[in-house]
């Protein structure tokens, strides 16, 4: 399965959607979008929300992308994760990523 | 020897970095929760008590994951034993190697060492064959240090008895990663691993089947285009001991650097070798019975999660007295 990657501005923050599977054939492109939005947002002054409706799912190498990014961020952008799917979810908490990053239920309610 | 020439696999230490006995509280916890579990059936005697409670109560009530630290037997090797790491476990496989020396076993060893950690040779002096005139030890390391890391943990300070008064004959050799070397009529293979002091995984095969014992091995953040390797060394492997002590979300925070590794990595790293079984081991040794068999059931969950359309990984959690036949 392919992976895509849209980056939009909302005004008040940068939203990259991601969209199909990150898996060990699809994390290096994730992880190069990642860090390129990172570091739009930082030049933009913006918080980064991943909104993950349109991923099926991330294994380990994606959500270690998500801590490379993370690093790239530093105290300069804030990155939220959103609407993940029940899959997503239970990802998120069985490697206690829920617990590194924060999590909202909508992309409306983050940022 | 296993009867269909394969091999099988004997886990006698599964903890991780020390070795833990269970307190009395943690004990009673495991008879009250039985009870409760019994509902105030009657048993005619132990033996009824045993079939109920096997077929009825969790691993964690009815068993215990145990607490010696890593060794790790592999039963296949002609005449001879061959065996992983020297932690703890290593002097009850001592204990029964003598009960097997009665059944006519050759008293021949080879050890194959991860790394030189205490935890790892621990239990070197406490092997009761070290002081059989009869036997022939073979240890195999990557690590050209290693005749020194057992000779120093048996000096004055630490152990009253000096490695000289071991009366076995020893040999120590020292392997290159990548270089395939013959033990008994099993190849093995080293890979260097990412570990403080590093340390090596090892790859077992016979007659077409293959083993991995891959521990204290850190999967690191910063070079997962690494990992490829990895991939290729678990490559088809029907067995997969994999360090998993830690969540991955604690590999990447507070615990990065501590050289381990986490359950979901072992997953993704064996639905890519397209590996058939995955043994997690290296358990924390703080996590209680119940910790490690919430882990075990979430790692099945993972695994689940992230299948896709690969055929099914099995997911093991070794347990001191584990036996897999390969």
């Amino acid at each position: 399965m392919s992976l895509s990657w849209r980056l939009t501005n909302a005004g008040d923050r940068l939203v990259g959607s991601p969209d199909g599977r990150v898996d060990e054939t699809t994390w290096e492109a994730f992880s190069g979008h990642l860090t390129a939005a990172v570091r739009d947002a930082a030049a933009a002054g913006l918080p980064l929300v991943v909104d993950l409706t349109a991923l099926d799912y991330m294994s380990s190498r994606g959500l270690r992308a998500l801590t490379i990014a993370r690093r790239e961020a530093g105290e300069a952008v804030s990155i939220t994760l959103a609407a993940p799917n029940d899959r997503m979810r239970e990802i998120l908490a069985i490697s206690r990523y829920d617990k590194l990053f924060t999590i909202t239920d909508s992309v409306g309610s983050a940022g | 020897m296993p009867r269909d020439n394969g091999m099988l696999v004997r886990f006698w230490g599964t903890r991780g970095s020390l070795p833990v006995a269970r307190p009395a509280l943690a004990i009673q916890g495991k008879i009250a929760r039985a009870l409760v579990a019994a509902g105030g059936r009657k048993f005619n005697d132990e033996l009824e008590a045993h079939a109920w409670a096997r077929s009825n109560l969790e691993f964690s009530t009815y068993g215990s994951y145990g607490g010696a630290s890593s060794c790790v037997e592999i039963e296949g090797g002609k005449d001879c034993f061959l065996v992983c790491d020297m932690g703890s476990g290593l002097r009850e496989f001592g204990i029964d190697a003598f009960r097997r020396y009665a059944e006519g076993h050759a008293r021949v060893y080879h050890f194959f060492l991860s790394h030189l950690h205490w935890d790892h040779i621990m239990g070197f002096p406490f092997f009761g064959p070290a002081f059989d005139p009869g036997a022939k030890i073979y240890i195999h390391s990557g690590h050209a240090d290693a005749e020194e890391a057992l000779r120093r943990q048996q000096e004055e300070i630490s152990f009253p008895v000096p490695f000289d008064w071991l009366k076995a004959r020893f040999e120590f050799i020292t392997h290159k990663p990548g270089e395939p070397f013959k033990v008994a009529g099993v190849t093995v293979t080293l890979a260097s691993q990412h570990h403080s002091h590093d340390s090596y995984g090892y790859r077992f095969e016979k007659n077409g089947k293959a083993v991995i014992y891959s521990t204290d091995s850190e999967h690191k953040l910063d070079n997962m285009e690494d990992e490829a390797f990895f991939e290729a060394f678990f490559r088809d492997a029907d067995l997969v001991i994999f360090d998993s002590m830690y969540s991955l979300g604690d590999t990447v925070s507070l615990k990065q650097d501590w050289g381990h590794s986490s359950n979901v990595v072992a997953v993704d790293l064996c639905h890519a070798a397209h590996a058939k079984r995955l043994a997690l081991f290296h358990h924390e040794p703080t996590y209680s019975d119940r910790d490690i068999q919430r882990m075990h059931g979430e790692t099945i969950r993972y695994e689940e999660l992230v299948r896709a359309d690969r055929p099914a990984l099995e997911v093991l959690c070794a347990y001191d007295g584990l036996e897999v036949r390969i």
